[in-house]
């Protein structure tokens, strides 16, 4: 089933309201204990609907030009709000443009996460500014947040995560394509988590029935896995993803390391702090840059692929120190931007295919 | 570390002003181009202003062991550094001057062979590219003991200062203002008041003295009082005609962004009020000819076209009376209350115009357009300044169709000529002054 249907009947069925919710980082405890389905925006890929992208210019994000066209043209008239977390200047402004100056007339949500979230003034904004997104987001779904529920959404999203993870790291002995994987994955930005839990189990449950691919495993950061079809060259062309440290997947799967608080709202954060890594969030590059190196030491990963979308600040900022990470190791890189277009350039075919074929050249296939 | 100081003094309170006697003498005997200027001359102030900020860039040359040093952000809230005795560095500044004197490619070309995008802000790339290859108008930067830095006007400030932070292995003092829509929320600046006082935990160590909170209300007074005087300088091009040109505000700005929250600075602006007052007085405009149309200009200058662009513009009797630019920084720190500097500086920094949603900056274009009875305006689209630009195609329409303010969106970047199309821009702004009939 596709987004919109599923929507619908979520609303029919279980009289779910829904949010649609601009990337990246969010507290989605909150909307799954008041009963509100996230939806989240990335784009959508390809070229934006209508012609009101273009009161944005050229040289912003196609994320943020795509979401204005796709919100201006009713694109997300199936849901009720909107939640535009306070990920970059680009989805700050766009957040005021659409809803006070057209294109959005339901509800527009900011949520305001602190930069460095590790300092104490920081860590207390964000608990005041999470109860003030509560709050808004309780008028949407008509319901008060009850802390109860709150906590069992908690335990809900770590499992989700704890399920998410096991299947990136057990990955190798996985018998899907990177493009199943994916799509199974990127299923969770819309489906209501109890339903995503369910698809992960499934899936979890063949692991270890797969072999090893004998391709060349490769690390693979950046923004979004735009167009999906990469996937499929670069398993064309003899590699696949053994690590994922995209912020639409790998880098929002949090890996606490004991229980939850008994306070959920303190849950909500230590999930949120215990993700990996993130321009969006903290300011400390150098332990990015550890996670990167870890998790190409963890898989094993020969080559190194960075894909980002064309004029993103966040991500365009780590690429000279991410360069400077693996080169250090002698560890090869492909440089990759994109547009979230639908289709792959054959530009872009050609050099995944030549960076596969001499990373399989170099010692490649594990 | 004494003989240093000596230098430090001896470069602020003896050689600047030498320097600066000679350039006057220069400037007084040089003969000038024949080439006509649709301009007035120069205001006399020019000089003091050149004076002081060739004294603070040639002390800054001096200051790295004699002084703690601080990289600072443009809308960062200062007064608490300056009060510790920082001497403070202004890397938006410096690499306006390196925009100026287009050194900008040769210095973004240095990062980019490092992975720097093109794509990023150009001040960045200029920034970064003179600590590369250790080029600058100015010599030499002095090396920073701290780097503080204020997200009020952008998440990029953020970027360049962890990497600054990451070169120099210097601590990095955050100030993550919350962007404000409508209204500030009161945990947004309790936020910013509690970092006030996690960064001045942190600037004490690095000075290596307790911040006297008397002498912060004083710094304080001294900072809201030299934004209100740059207010005033800027209101004066209200009359008509303006006695200067917007357009001059870029550079006399110089010593607010820099010198915020002195007494030097404050002297200055004394100066130029009382130089442009006399000006309003005899009826003197900024530009030479009749002021036909009264313009407004929003974004950062493009710096190293602004003659020419002011120069075609102003050939036709069109004045830049005022620009959002240069007014951010009336606003900077004129909510300041010196009986209470933290909480009002969390108040009023975190609610400068880069910090504010569209309808604010609407109401700030219509009430200088409707203050300085303006009837056109000119929005800078700058490639580089993301959070200053998106928003300008749909405040163009508003401004025209509800403001009745005449507007048009100039494609440029405000620091790397290789996005400037001189042409294009010519035939733009032709096509603008046109409609005016
Ligand atoms: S792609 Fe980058 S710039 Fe664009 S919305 Fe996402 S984080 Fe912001
Ligand atoms: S020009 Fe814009 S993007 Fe660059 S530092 Fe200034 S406010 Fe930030």
């Amino acid at each position: 089933m596709t987004r919109e249907p599923y929507i619908r009947r979520q609303r029919e069925e279980h009289g779910r309201k829904a949010v649609a919710v601009l990337p990246i980082h969010y507290p989605k405890e909150l909307l799954t204990a008041l009963d509100l389905l996230a939806v989240e925006l990335w784009g959508p890929p390809g070229s934006p609907r209508g012609d009101a992208a273009g009161r944005i210019q050229p040289y912003v994000c196609s994320v943020v030009r795509n979401a204005l066209g796709f919100l201006a043209t009713g694109g997300a008239d199936a849901v009720d709000a909107a939640l535009f977390p306070h990920t970059c200047d680009s989805i700050q402004q766009l957040a005021t443009l659409v809803a006070d100056f057209g294109g959005w007339s339901k509800p527009a949500i900011p949520y305001l996460h602190p930069r460095d979230p590790g300092r104490a003034s920081a860590r207390r904004f964000a608990r005041a500014e999470l109860r003030a997104v509560a709050s808004r987001l309780e008028a949407i779904a008509g319901r008060s947040l009850d802390e109860d529920r709150l906590a069992s959404a908690v335990a809900l999203h770590r499992e989700v995560d704890a399920a998410r993870a096991a299947l990136l790291d057990g990955r190798a002995t996985l018998p899907l394509a990177d493009v199943e994987l994916y799509a199974l994955l990127r299923r969770g930005e819309w489906l209501w988590p109890e339903d995503h839990l369910a698809e992960l189990r499934l899936a979890a449950a063949r692991l270890g029935t797969g072999k090893p691919p004998a391709r060349v495993p490769v690390l693979v950061t950046g923004y979004v896995p735009e167009p999906a079809g990469m996937l499929a060259v670069l398993n064309g062309a003899g590699a696949w993803v053994a690590a994922d440290d995209y912020a639409a997947v790998g880098r929002r799967v949090a890996r606490p390391t004991g229980p939850p608080a008994s306070d959920p709202w303190e849950a909500v954060l230590e999930r949120q702090l215990a993700s990996p890594p993130c321009p969006t969030r903290s300011v400390d590059q150098d332990a990015r840059m550890r996670h990167l190196a870890s998790l190409l030491e963890r898989s094993g990963s020969r080559g190194v692929i960075v894909h980002v979308v064309k004029f993103c600040e966040p991500e365009l900022f780590d690429v000279p120190a991410i360069r400077r990470t693996f080169e250090a190791r002698e560890v090869p890189l492909l440089y990759l931007e994109s547009e979230l277009e639908r289709q792959l350039s054959g530009q872009a075919e050609t050099r995944i295919e030549a960076f596969a074929e001499m990373l399989a050249g170099s010692g490649g296939a594990a | 570390m004494i003989l240093r100081r000596v230098q430090y003094e001896l470069a602020g309170r003896a050689v600047a002003p030498v320097l600066a006697a000679i350039e006057d003498w220069q400037r007084r005997h040089r003969k000038r181009s024949a080439r006509e200027s649709p301009f007035a001359p120069p205001l006399e102030s020019l000089q003091d202003l050149k004076a002081l900020m060739t004294s603070h860039y040639l002390q800054g040359r001096y200051a790295d062991g004699a002084v703690p040093v601080a990289w600072v952000t443009s809308g960062f809230p200062v007064e608490f550094l300056r009060t510790l005795g920082f001497h403070t560095v202004y890397p938006e500044n410096h690499a306006a001057m390196c925009s100026v004197q287009r050194i900008v490619p040769g210095l973004s070309d240095a990062v980019e062979a490092r992975g720097y995008s093109r794509d990023l802000c150009s001040y960045v790339r200029a920034d970064l590219g003179s600590i590369e290859t250790g080029r600058s108008p100015v010599g030499r930067l002095p090396r920073p003991d701290l780097l503080a830095c204020c997200t009020n006007i952008c998440q990029t400030v953020l970027y360049w200062y962890r990497d600054l932070a990451r070169r120099f292995g210097v601590p990095l003092v955050l100030v993550d203002t919350p962007f404000v829509y409508g209204e500030p929320t009161a945990h947004a600046t309790r936020y910013v008041v509690d970092q006030l006082e996690e960064g001045i935990a942190v600037a004490e160590r690095v000075a290596r003295r307790p911040l006297d909170r008397e002498a912060l209300s004083e710094t304080a007074r001294l900072s809201r009082e030299g934004s209100q005087l740059w207010g005033e300088c800027l209101a004066t091009a209200r009359n008509r005609p303006a006695p200067w040109t917007g357009v001059d505000g870029f550079f006399h700005l110089g010593a607010v962004v820099a010198l915020r929250g002195t007494e030097a600075c404050n002297a200055y602006y004394r100066t130029l009020l009382d130089e442009l007052r006399d000006r309003v007085r005899k009826g003197i405009g900024g530009l030479r000819g009749e002021e036909r149309h009264r313009l407004v200009w929003d974004n950062l200058p493009v710096w190293f076209a602004t003659r020419e662009i002011t120069t075609l513009l102003g050939a036709h009797g069109f004045n830049f009376v005022c620009t959002t630019y240069t007014n951010a920084w009336a606003e900077a720190s004129s909510g300041i209350d010196p009986s209470d500097p933290l909480g009002s500086a969390a108040t009023t920094y975190a609610q400068i115009l880069l910090n504010r949603d569209l309808p604010n900056k609407l109401r700030l274009l219509g009430r200088m357009a409707r203050e300085f009875e303006a009837d056109g305006a000119v929005l800078h689209s700058d490639r580089s300044c993301k959070p200053y630009s998106i928003g300008q195609v749909d405040l163009k329409d508003r401004l025209s169709a509800e403001v009745g303010v005449k507007a048009v969106l100039l494609e440029a970047d405000h620091g790397d000529p290789r996005a400037w199309a001189s042409e294009v821009a010519q035939n733009r702004l032709g096509a603008f002054m046109e409609s005016f009939g």
